[in-house]
């Protein structure tokens, strides 16, 4: 019984090979404009103020900023083996990293402070606006997470 | 000749989409014709893997990534077609069926492209680069 996940390899079971960077960018995609079409969705769907309050949109704005501050930079200029230094070197990737990642758990969190505070508490009749914003951020973050750690930097070289 | 049938192929499968697209707005019962607007879709979502093409030169590597960037970006406009028109049923701008109608035909004209490049894109003699 002992050793059953350690004779498990995932990596070895599927072949990725050089398709691994196209279907990670593939899965980004769509995670990541499935996310945005789901709140397009709510706004289309509640347009008024008391159902779908407007300013619930920054979330998403801010969680799409996080990702693009995320993959902006590549895991080479982090761990320091890439051969140009940038523009503030090792130490500026990382703390940009850093920030990108802290936007991308606080609009993770704030989202879904939406839609218990804004909804689920206050009983609204619909919370599917709520739902709405939830799961756009958690595509959103999900995405960029794919987009970053499913590629490999080996294929490029 | 190769070429010649799978560019008649092709060609016929863009026509079966649009065919389906096209009668998902001027079918009697739909009748409307908002679902047009995925055609802005069909006409952007070759461009940025043109453009990654174009600008990356060619080396050895099997990916790099300015090319997934734009594979993201295709997939977002593929994404962006499949959203439109459910949003615009969901909004009951159109009907269920217009909508079921322009995703069949989203299917196929998303296929017919994704054909073109595996036809013409790595064929040498008759390649995309030479334009």
């Amino acid at each position: 019984m002992s050793g059953f996940f350690e004779s498990m390899r995932c990596s070895e079971c599927i072949d990725w090979g050089e398709k691994r960077n196209t279907i990670a960018s593939v899965s980004a995609g769509l995670l990541f404009f499935t996310g945005w079409w789901i709140i397009i969705d709510a706004a289309v769907k509640y347009p008024k103020m008391e159902d779908f309050n407007h300013s619930y949109h920054a979330c998403g704005v801010i969680a799409t900023t996080a990702f693009l501050m995320i993959n902006a930079v590549s895991n080479g200029q982090v761990r320091g083996d890439s051969y140009s230094e940038g523009c503030l070197g090792q130490t500026g990737a990382r703390i940009w990293l850093f920030i990108g990642f802290m936007l991308a758990f606080g609009s993770l969190i704030a989202s879904m402070w939406i839609l218990f505070g804004g909804y689920v508490i206050k009983e609204k009749q619909e919370v599917y606006p709520g739902i709405a914003v939830f799961f756009q951020n958690a595509f959103i973050f999900f995405g960029g997470l794919v987009f970053k750690f499913g590629r490999t930097e080996d294929l490029w070289q | 000749m190769a070429g010649i049938k799978a560019l008649i192929s092709l060609s016929f499968g863009g026509a079966i989409g649009l065919m389906f697209l096209m009668l998902g707005c001027a079918l009697p019962q739909y009748n409307t014709y908002w679902p047009l607007f995925v055609l802005f879709f069909y006409i952007l979502s070759p461009i940025p893997y043109c453009i990654a093409r174009r600008v990356v030169e060619d080396t050895d590597a099997t990916s790099n990534a300015c090319k997934e960037l734009a594979i993201f970006m295709t997939t977002g406009i593929v994404v962006s077609a499949f959203g439109l028109p459910i949003v615009f049923a969901r909004a009951v701008l159109i009907q269920w069926g217009a909508c079921a109608l322009v995703l069949t035909g989203n299917t196929v004209i998303f296929g017919t492209i994704l054909g073109f490049f595996l036809v013409f894109g790595s064929n040498d003699d008759f390649s995309w680069q030479q334009w």
